[in-house]
């Protein structure tokens, strides 16, 4: 399976490249196609910096991180200072997947689906070591990791991780979601997984 | 005080033998017997055991105890080594009820010892409700038998489950996904089934052992 290739700059509108997705290499840009990369480029950074201090968040809580979970929420560390106060509990209305917890089999078929109802853009955090590689349930009913079954854009280790990690985590994905290309027509998709 | 209530019950029912260690008495009884001990000691007014506090299974596949054959094999020793050496214990699962009396303070072990060929216990949930779920996850997870129980299916696990997890010869490496993984390679974990992988899907494999087989003891 090939990843979609991150290009942070947006700067190169599709039509100047050369034989599609494979060869990045940009060739002879004419004013017109100069001028709409650089509105490209401000729009994307626009709607990054938009997108980055207002995540929805759809807490998936499935364990005992849920106590950190709580208190990353609560006044005193106060994760809404980075724009990420809005716990949402549907899916579709949610920007950031939070697994916190231990996955197991049997619930994995679930996490999948909310997964699926989320809207694109979307982005997912594995809180605690339990959801980025099952952490010490190495065991028959655990899912060795959320990433196992959908894509994972931050890992916060800890058992469980303080809430400043959780912050940490936090801010590393708004940086992520800064730098990566958004556009205004047509969302980027992400890669089509378990195929 | 407690040596009372195995002189109790084995009064009552001559074929059960008791045992004590450290103030933890535990009567052993034939299977057909259990529903009977079980409510003689529910209804006894010397015993008066009203709380079914657990129901337990146990797998002696690896170690020996008095109550399976003498021997000392310590349960500490790698698995894998005592089952190339065919310990073959048998009757190789018990099924334990512990049994509390509350006005009486007083608790016993009422114990039913199993052959692997025949694993079959009557159930004792005519006679406390609680025993319901006790009974469903002894065998979801031990694959023990209780003939009569109104609804035996597994409690925890999913029904496409196969296998019994907690006996001692499931495979430790043996994860039954419900949910196809994702192919990627994995710096940390091993490759996975994709093209460049091994094959082995990533849940069975472990840190720096990427190419153990799953189905094999561990
Ligand atoms: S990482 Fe630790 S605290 Fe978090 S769910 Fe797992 S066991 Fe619980």
């Amino acid at each position: 399976m090939k990843l979609p290739m991150l290009r942070p700059e947006g700067n190169v509108p599709e039509s100047a490249r050369l034989g599609g997705e494979e060869n990045n290499v940009p060739v002879m840009l004419s004013r017109l196609d100069e001028t709409i990369g650089f509105f490209e480029k401000n729009l994307s950074n626009a709607l990054g910096w938009a997108r980055k201090n207002s995540i929805f968040q759809y807490p998936f809580v499935t364990a005992c991180c849920g106590m950190e979970y709580m208190s990353a929420m609560a006044g005193r560390y106060d994760i809404a200072r980075f724009g990420a106060e809005f716990p949402r509990f549907s899916p579709r209305q949610a920007d950031l997947l939070m697994i916190v917890g231990t996955i197991n089999v049997k619930q994995s078929p679930v996490l999948k689906r909310v997964y699926d109802q989320m809207c694109e853009p979307k982005w997912v955090m594995a809180f605690g070591v339990c959801a980025s590689s099952g952490g010490f349930y190495d065991n028959y009913a655990t899912l060795q990791g959320a990433d196992r079954i959908i894509p994972v854009d931050v890992y916060v280790p800890g058992c469980p991780p303080r809430p400043e990690q959780v912050l940490d985590g936090l801010k590393i994905l708004q940086d992520k979601i800064q730098t990566q290309r958004h556009r205004a027509s047509t969302m980027e998709r992400a890669p089509e997984m378990g195929k | 005080m407690s040596q009372a209530l195995i002189e109790l019950v084995r009064g009552k029912f001559p074929d059960a033998t008791g045992s004590s260690h450290r103030g933890d008495e535990v009567v052993t009884v034939p299977r057909e017997r259990v529903v009977e001990v079980i409510g003689f000691l529910r209804n006894d007014p010397a015993a008066e055991m009203k709380l079914l506090r657990q129901i337990a299974a146990v797998d002696v596949l690896t170690f020996r105890s008095e109550t399976t054959g003498g021997g000392s094999i310590a349960s500490i020793e790698a698995p894998a080594y005592a089952l190339q050496k065919k310990p073959s214990v048998e009757p190789r699962y018990q099924v334990a009820y512990n049994l509390y009396s509350i006005t009486r303070r007083q608790s016993l072990r009422v114990r039913v010892e199993l052959r692997s060929d025949d694993m079959k216990v009557p159930t004792i949930t005519g006679l406390f409700r609680t025993a319901d779920w006790w009974e469903r996850y002894i065998y979801d997870m031990f694959g023990v038998h209780f003939d009569g129980h109104p609804n035996l299916q597994r409690l925890m696990l999913y029904p496409e489950f196969v296998g019994y997890p907690l006996r001692k010869d499931y495979p430790v490496r043996k994860r039954q996904l419900l949910v196809p993984e994702l192919d990627f390679p994995d710096l940390v974990r091993g490759p996975g089934p994709g093209p460049g992988g091994a094959g082995v899907p990533m849940s069975q494999t472990h840190v720096g052992r990427a190419n153990v087989d799953p189905n094999t003891y561990d």
